[in-house]
């Protein structure tokens, strides 16, 4: 970066907006060498020109959810409110199925396959998503996302057909990669001591859009009904208010939005200010590390069986106890709603346990929400009266919703040089798992709904004991402690091996060397007895919920 | 802590009455009086018929053999799904349970019962699915519960069933704004896009 000053901004020093003549930032921030205009009053001190008190890179050190100041907080909201809206598209289709379904003459097997296709696409687009923001930046990532898919959105109104439903369906579900941008714009924006925070919030309540869908589209029907359309004419109209939402967020994010806290991507990359690390390194480090893939099947037996069940819950409540539709859909709202504090709850569980016992803590805590999860989704398919079918529903969604956060808790510490890519892996694995558990459990006969959503939970619990397998040879893993080997237990030994000598030379391992030293307090309390690490928690101690 | 515990017994005592609403809900198809009225349902033209647009001219009237028409106060006559209707679909699933059974649906006319033939003119609902359907009515007594039956098909080996197809629910209009729409989005992106690039190639060259 071109300024190198070790200002730890805090709360108070920032002495923006008190002489009055600091120069207002439109969207692309200047440089030194450009006009006059530029030189303002507290150039001295560039972060004098931020809201909020910011570190070294920029990067903001306190969250201020009300607060809309530019770059930082802005970029929060126009980054969870675009993943919200996306989660909104996807699953808009789940509470109109029963009218849709009578329309286009669908069999139990054509619903369960739209809904695995409408998981599916994510996968890739989660994947290509990382690559994509390091290319474009993230105002544009997430702006080709809603609006390309906003096309797909409107097109419901041509579909006639289960191939029609299905392909749509499909095409709409490739806007949630816009989890991926939404969490890499809070990472370049936000300080690592806060980033678990910001990433629980922005990744919760986007998700509370899988809730808000089965309330907001059963009222939009409804309304379009009053308004004097037919009911097999009326949903493919409301189909039209998440199209609109996309777009507008879509304007707003690249009006309103910079992609990092200096200025826009392309006048940065011009000025040569930002660089890259090699794709195929990071790639090659993140497919070597079998935790990759242990957190790619937890994740899709937490995040997957949660989006499986914003596509059946309402459908599964309409169907079984006889409601109205938008009874049904207020039920199934209150599922994806809970996101709203359990997924952040699942977080801060994770990292308290890491207070004490270290990654041991924070595995176990996975454990634990993720098997009682399991539990309460058994219980769901076996309730056969309302209140108990609410009362196991509610506690489910919270147990499952909470090991989301709890796994990304995890993520940051799996890998250094490849967090981005296992972040998008992890967070694919959830579409994987959604579409694998929506396949065998309600795309059939088979099995009823009540027993699929049983057996599911029971898939869930089995996969979870997954968990078991994650050993740290510094930290240890659910069962055995750390390794005794001198040299495989240190932080540096297991961060550095992702370099080679060649590029240890070259230095381009500091990064990870930093990372280390400051990952100590995964050891727990042991970390605070043993004098020689820091006892504050890791500079990137919760990052990346995805 | 009191307002838990208040919650927790209120709870308890909501599934208690649950738990015993249950047992007095089990009213059963099979306890119906079967074939108590002669029902008919003629189509108005051959083929498979139109939602919205065809119409099914319904007769019912008392059979002789009928013995609890002392009960009758309401006709409900409906319309229902062939079994050929419902494979694959278990929204629509015959249960023996009156509560939970989803075979009649649509419901087509109420009418005050009367000993003598009843007739009328139903013209398809537009939110009628594309299936094939049969007509029954249910004899309701004073208590809204139902206590006899008929159809125009009989039971073992369905017969004058008839054939719906629904309406779309397209319209040029609708299509005509998703086109309108879906390029706006996809124009008013590419237009930031190379007007961004234009604004930082010309900060470049400065």
């Amino acid at each position: 970066m071109a300024h190198h000053n070790e200002d730890e901004g805090s709360i108070g020093t920032s002495m923006h907006g008190v002489t009055a003549r600091e120069q207002v930032f439109s969207f692309s921030v200047q440089g030194e060498d450009d006009g006059p205009s530029s030189h303002t009053v507290g150039f001295d001190d560039p972060t004098a020109k931020f809201a909020l008190p910011v570190d070294s890179e920029h990067r903001a050190t306190a969250f201020k959810p009300f607060s809309f100041a530019k770059p930082h907080m802005r970029a929060f909201h126009l980054g969870w409110i675009s993943f919200f809206t996306c989660f909104i598209s996807t699953f808009a289709a789940a509470p109109l199925v029963p009218i849709i379904r009578d329309n286009l003459d669908l069999t139990k097997s054509d619903i369960g396959n739209a809904g695995v296709a409408s998981v599916s696409g994510a996968i890739f687009s989660r994947l290509a998503m990382g690559a994509v923001c390091d290319l474009l930046g993230a105002r544009y990532g997430t702006a080709f996302l809603l609006m390309l898919s906003a096309p797909t959105v409107f097109s419901m109104s041509f579909v006639s057909d289960a191939g029609g439903y299905l392909s749509v369906r499909f095409m709409i579900g490739f806007c949630l990669a816009t989890f991926v941008s939404c969490q890499y714009w809070t990472s370049v924006m936000f300080n690592g001591k806060i980033i678990g925070l910001v990433n629980g919030c922005a990744g919760g309540w986007g998700d509370m859009g899988g809730g808000v869908t089965q309330l907001l589209m059963p009222m939009v029907f409804h309304v379009i009904k009053l308004a004097g359309a037919t009911p097999f004419t009326a949903w493919r109209i409301a189909f039209f208010i998440p199209g609109f939402l996309q777009v507008i967020m879509g304007i707003l994010v690249l009006t309103l939005g910079q992609d990092l806290p200096d200025g826009n991507l392309s006048t940065l990359q011009k000025r040569g200010e930002v660089s890259k690390d090699k794709f195929t390194k990071v790639f090659w480090y993140a497919v070597l590390n079998y935790r990759t893939y242990v957190l790619f099947l937890l994740y899709g037996f937490s995040m997957g069986i949660e989006m499986t069940i914003n596509n059946v819950i309402s459908e599964y409540f309409f169907d079984r106890f006889q409601l109205e539709l938008h009874t049904a859909g207020m039920i199934a709202a209150s599922f994806g709603m809970a996101n709203f504090f359990a997924r952040p709850l699942g977080g801060y569980a994770s990292d308290i346990s890491a207070r004490f016992f270290g990654m041991r803590g924070r595995l176990w805590t996975l454990w634990i929400l993720q098997t009682s999860g399991g539990i309460f989704c058994v219980w769901l398919g076996r309730a056969t009266s309302l209140p108990i079918a609410i009362l196991s529903m509610m506690l489910f969604s919270v147990g499952v919703q909470a090991a989301c956060g709890a796994i990304f808790g995890i993520v940051p510490f799996v890998s250094r040089r490849s967090l981005g890519l296992i972040s998008g892996l992890t967070g694919a694995g959830g579409n994987f798992g959604s579409g694998l558990t929506q396949l065998i459990f309600f795309s059939s006969s088979k099995f009823h709904a009540a027993d699929g959503l049983s057996l599911m939970g029971i898939m869930g619990m089995i996969f979870t004991l997954l968990v078991a397998f994650i050993h740290f040879p510094q930290w240890g893993s659910m069962f055995f402690g750390p390794t005794s080997d001198e040299k495989k237990s240190k932080e540096e030994h297991y961060y550095a091996a992702e370099w080679t000598e060649e590029e240890k030379r070259q230095g381009l391992h500091e990064g990870s060397l930093k990372f280390a030293e400051n990952s100590r307090s995964e050891r727990g309390r042991k970390a605070a007895s043993d004098g020689s690490s820091p006892s504050t928690p890791p500079e990137n101690g919760n990052p990346a919920h995805v | 802590m009191a307002i838990h515990k208040i919650i927790l017994a209120s709870f308890i005592v909501y599934l208690m009455i649950q738990f015993s609403h249950g047992a007095t809900k089990e009213r059963l198809f099979s306890d119906l009086e079967k074939d108590a009225l002669d029902v008919t349902a003629k189509p108005s033209r051959q083929g498979v018929l139109d939602a919205g647009i065809d119409k099914l001219s319904i007769t019912w009237k008392l059979r002789s053999t009928a013995k609890k028409q002392a009960n009758f106060t309401t006709i409900k006559v409906k319309l229902c799904y062939a079994p050929v209707s419902q494979v694959d679909r278990p929204w629509r699933k015959t249960e023996n349970e009156l509560f939970k059974d989803k075979t009649c649906p649509h419901k087509i006319i109420t009418r005050a019962y009367n000993k003598s033939s009843q007739s009328f003119k139903y013209t398809l609902d537009r939110d009628i699915p594309t299936g094939t359907y049969f007509v029954r009515t249910y004899a309701v007594d004073a208590k809204d519960h139902e206590v006899a039956f008929g159809q125009s098909t009989s039971e073992a080996k369905p017969t004058k069933l008839f054939s719906v197809q629904a309406i779309s629910g397209r319209h040029k209009s609708l299509d005509i704004a998703s086109v309108c729409f879906s390029v706006f989005s996809v124009l008013a992106l590419l237009v930031f896009f190379v007007n961004e690039k234009r604004k930082a190639k010309l900060e470049q060259s400065k």
